[in-house]
């Protein structure tokens, strides 16, 4: 203090004759201004707000004035005056509002980055987005604080850098983004964060809970928030909601979040048997129900799991020091009712714990949450401490968001309806964001495939000829062959299949596996080859002893056998296979389309090249045909979203549809050609009268094809079509399905039979 | 020709699940041909092994691989420097001097060397040498005793119709809890709680069949893992060694599983 200048203990009013305002300002801040700048550095201070007075007007140097303390007691003086180089320069390149936007977030950013390195960072980034998207960036800097408490600067950096790629020359998208608008940019910022995300994970966290709860209820993924508040794991209806990520937690431990947060939804799903009633509890009660709740089912869930508790502990960080505040003391409850190891001196706390370990046994009895919460909950209100429903989130971080403990009037959560109207503007079209809703799903894919059926527009394609077997000879270009652009529907439905189907998808996989690596086939008593067949040599050596002519053939050698095959399958989509059957209310379309899925799945695993159609027909003089996926497709979301839309309509002329699929099928250059065909029942149409009539004619284009070369395989799901199918197919090429619910893994198994 | 020393001299040990002890005792006496189902290492071999020694016979093994030919059962002419000698074949053996063959995993021999069975399991009880010309007829101790492993494989492996219909079978599965905790106890020979723990372990792990894994641990994987506590390894140790490593290389499953095993010790 001694060596501080005497001119520096006043303010110098006079030294700003020409800004009384800035030198009123002054005045008022010179105490925390002498308190955060050191004294050596208070002239370059002063002379650098004397400075941005002369270069951006009063404006920036009173924001320079008011702020720069701030910033220089957080961030160190050097930010300060980085600040002070910076303002001219953005305000250069993006204007001066920007200029003037960075000096008002400066100091939420310096207590943020907390160093002078960082604000010198952050400035950096600021000048990069400044000379590349500077229409943006007083929108990122209204944002500063928001996006700095949600991801680090490098992050930051990143995130930036995206949006400014993703929208060049696009200002407005730009604007969207740093605005936080567009919703790319909430999900770059989740990816920019630093965690564990959920799909990396996905695959061991389902195989853990499979293997300790031998059940796997159907995982969704919430829909990104961006910088909402902390997101929890939800549960509802069977459905288990899970956050993308959890920020902040990295590698190890995020992995170990994720499994913790499981954990705990599967001990409510396995001991929270019913939802408790709302009733007219307070929601501090509310609340406490379920924390005692969530203790509840996790003791007895370490009861089972002994090691489940040091899964979860690492969570519980409440502790007995800080504030009094309802919150804290819940997250300390929380950790009382868990770790045997933690004291608290509380009254409350001990009074919680006493009551929640009084009995175990008791705690076979949900009830018992409801008992200890309402009497904590009230002794809390007697207490005074503040309860703020609105603000309170679940500690520990790992336990879910309550959702599915209670009884609530149903809504859907708030992100949800959010999403629901993201999805609706961005891609036109409403599904549920958790794609699972699978009626929901199968409605929105009916209807978009019935709207369009009124003006579907089909090219002709093909005259085809049909048997007449009552006058013994082909009625030439009987049957006109349409081809109609087929519908699209719902392409999540079809990646919802392959999970419903868990352990086929894994027997084809292993199917895959076991054909791909074909073990090289051994041929014996071959009449070349590169070793000895030794029985063949022993015979061929005994032979000649006896006098007999032996056998040259005495060669061995290994040889691998490719593959050559292409596969069409056919399937009847006529109005029939809207039928519904067995117990699980699904339509045979719906179980066709579930086997065609996987099947392609299979197909599309073994690099066979195969083509999915379909037809209907009504009339000899309109056979729909629909190619949902051709030979040079990949099997993508596009032939997804079609076989999705398939709908079953008219009736079933198989013969033309044959002679059509048959024809694609001969243009193959494959050594084997196969054809798949999927029917539920009798060929019939409208403007046919005789059941015999397509019978045979169906026969005569099996027979025909027959010759040309291609197998033809029929999967009936018609169980009393034993006679007609085999007399269509010949009974060796008819596989009966007695029970249609088993197709979808009957199948892709018959495949592999067929083309091994 | 003396089977002695296909006969077994001591007890093995053998903790019966239901009644497989006393059906096979009956399908025997009636020289029934038998067929054991069930998954890897839950207890097939070690099964007919004591069946075995508690019928005081013979018992020859053959296990069975998809290059093994009809002369590698029946029997084959070899060379020496007078001329040609014959050998039977363990199946020949068996036959000809009365003892049980067993022909572990059937399925994988091809379909056409399976076929050479037929007519010694139905009331011909012969067998064939068409390279001596010869027909062997049964020995009145003989019986045949096939395993299977309704696997996933099954699909592209599976028995013939006409090889099927011709045996009784016995469906085994792992044991349940309490059994499988006493056999895993008395092979490895650590205290009940921690086989107990291993039994609940393996259960785990089957549940992931069809999940991730094509098994889960078998009774014999827990047995290793116990013989290794046993020697002072500590139990997560053990398992991963016994257990978790061994069965997959899917690194999401062993991280599933090892999740799994923390959760129960």
């Amino acid at each position: 203090m001694a060596q501080r200048p005497p001119e520096h203990r006043h303010v110098p009013i006079d030294w700003l004759p020409d800004q009384p305002e800035l030198a009123g300002t002054l005045q008022l801040v010179w105490r925390q201004a002498q308190a955060n700048v050191p004294a050596e550095f208070l002239g370059d201070w002063l002379r650098a707000c004397r400075d941005l007075a002369d270069r951006m007007g009063s404006h920036a140097a009173l924001g320079f004035v008011r702020n720069s303390p701030s910033v220089a007691a957080a961030a160190g003086v050097e930010s300060a005056f980085a600040l002070a180089a910076a303002v001219p320069e953005i305000a250069a390149s993006a204007g001066g509002g920007a200029g003037l936007a960075l000096l008002v977030a400066a100091p939420a950013a310096a207590r943020r980055l907390g160093s002078a390195q960082g604000f010198g960072e952050w400035l950096r980034v600021l000048r990069l987005v400044g000379d590349r998207a500077p229409e943006s960036l007083a929108l990122l800097l209204e944002r500063t604080e928001r996006l700095l408490a949600t991801i680090d600067l490098r992050a930051l950096e990143g995130w930036a850098l995206r949006g400014i790629r993703a929208a060049e020359n696009e200002p407005e998208r730009r604007l969207r983004y740093f605005a936080l608008v567009d919703p790319l940019a909430l999900r770059a910022l989740e990816q920019g964060t630093e965690g564990v995300e959920f799909a990396d994970v996905e695959r061991e966290l389902k195989a853990y809970v499979t293997a300790l709860w031998r059940r796997m209820p159907p995982l969704r993924v919430l829909p990104g928030g961006g910088l909402e508040a902390p997101r929890r794991t939800s549960f509802e209806g069977g459905i288990i909601r899970v956050p993308t990520a959890f920020r902040g937690w990295a590698g190890r431990s995020g992995r170990e979040l994720f499994r913790a947060a499981l954990a705990h939804v599967l001990a409510h799903l396995q001991f929270t048997p019913a939802r408790f009633p709302l009733g007219g509890l307070k929601p501090v009660q509310v609340a406490l129900v379920s924390l005692i709740e969530d203790a509840r089912v996790e003791q007895l869930a370490i009861a089972q799991y002994p090691g489940l508790r040091r899964l979860w502990l690492p969570f519980h960080v409440a502790d007995a020091a800080g504030a009094v505040t309802a919150p804290a003391l819940m997250a300390r409850l929380a950790r009382a009712l868990i770790d045997p190891g933690y004291a608290d001196p509380h009254g409350w706390v001990g009074k919680g714990r006493e009551m929640f370990f009084a009995d175990p046994s008791a705690w076979q009895e949900p009830g018992l949450s409801r008992t200890i919460g309402g009497l904590l909950g009230n002794d809390l209100g007697q207490m005074r401490a503040q309860f703020n429903a609105r603000t309170y989130v679940v500690e520990p971080l790992y336990r879910d968001d309550h959702q599915g403990l209670w009884d609530l009037p149903a809504s859907p959560a708030p992100a949800e309806v959010e999403a629901l109207q993201e999805s609706v503007r961005l891609e036109g079209r409403a599904d549920s964001p958790d794609g699972g809703g699978r009626a929901a799903g199968d409605e929105t894919a009916n209807r978009a495939s019935l709207v369009p059926a009124g003006r579907e527009v089909g090219i002709p394609v093909a005259r085809y000829p049909e048997w007449d077997f009552l006058i013994g000879r082909d009625r030439n270009e009987w049957a006109t062959l349409i081809e109609y652009p087929p519908a699209e529907g719902q392409g999540e439905t079809i990646d919802a299949v392959l999970e419903r189907y868990p352990e086929l998808v894994w027997r084809i996989k292993a199917l895959i596996r076991a054909a791909k690596v074909s073990r090289p086939l051994r041929l014996r008593r071959q009449s070349e080859g590169d070793r000895l067949d030794l029985e063949a040599a022993i015979a061929a050596a005994i032979d000649r002893r006896a006098g007999l002519a032996p056998s040259a053939k005495v060669y061995a050698r290994l040889e691998r056998r490719f593959r050559d095959l292409s596969v069409l399958v056919l399937i009847d989509a006529s109005q029939s296979t809207n039928d519904v059957v067995g117990a699980a209310g699904k339509s045979v379309l719906e179980l066709e389309r579930d086997a065609a899925t996987l099947l392609g799945h299979a197909m599309d695993g073994m690099g066979d090249p195969f083509a999915l159609h379909a037809f209907c027909s009504e009339t000899r003089e309109n056979v729909h045909y629909y190619r949902l996926k051709d030979f040079d497709e990949d099997w993508n979301a596009v032939v997804k979203r079609r076989l999705a839309g398939l709908a079953g309509r008219f009736s079933t002329r198989m013969g033309a549809a044959l002679r059509h699929a048959g024809r694609e099928l001969a243009q193959r250059l494959s050594y084997r050609k196969l054809l798949l065909f999927i029917s539920d029942g009798e060929p019939s149409d409208i403007d046919i009268a005789d059941r015999r009539y397509l019978v045979e004619d169906a026969r005569r284009a099996v027979l025909s094809l027959r010759q040309q070369g291609i197998d033809i395989f029929c999967v009936g799901l018609d169980a009393a079509g034993d006679g007609y199918l085999a007399r269509i197919f010949g009974r060796g090429n008819v596989v009966q399905i007695d029970a249609v619910e088993r197709l979808p893994e009957r199948l892709p198994l018959l495949y592999f039979r067929l083309a091994g | 020709m003396n089977l002695d020393e296909y006969r077994l001299r001591d007890e093995p040990y053998y903790r019966a699940i239901g009644d497989e002890v006393r059906l096979f005792e009956a399908a025997y006496a009636e020289r029934m041909p038998l067929m054991l189902k069930g998954p890897t290492g839950c207890g097939k071999t070690r099964f007919i092994e004591y069946m075995a020694w508690r019928l005081r016979e013979p018992l020859i093994t053959v296990a069975c691989h998809e290059d093994m030919t009809a002369s590698d059962l029946v029997g084959r002419f070899l060379l020496d420097a007078e001329g040609t000698v014959w050998h039977d074949g363990p199946l020949t053996l068996a036959v000809r001097h009365g003892a049980i063959c067993y022909l572990d995993e059937i399925v994988e021999a091809r379909q056409d060397t399976t076929v050479v069975i037929h007519p010694l399991t139905d009331d011909r009880r012969v067998l064939p040498l068409e390279k001596r010309g010869e027909l062997v007829r049964a020995h009145s101790d003989f019986a045949l005793v096939i395993s299977y492993n309704p696997g996933y494989q099954s699909v592209l492996k599976d028995l013939k119709e006409s090889t099927k219909q011709r045996f009784g079978a016995i469906d085994f599965g792992y044991p349940d809890a309490a059994i499988e905790a006493e056999i895993v106890a008395h092979e490895a020979r650590i205290d009940r709680p921690v086989a107990e723990l291993l039994v609940a372990i393996g259960q785990r792990s089957r549940n992931l069949r069809g999940h991730g894994l094509n098994e889960g641990a078998s009774t014999r994987m827990l047995i290793q893992a116990g013989r290794l506590v046993a020697r002072g390894i500590a139990i997560e140790a053990a398992c991963q060694v016994a257990l978790v490593v061994p069965i997959t290389d899917d690194a999401d499953i062993r991280g599933a599983l090892t999740a799994a095993i923390a959760a129960l010790v």
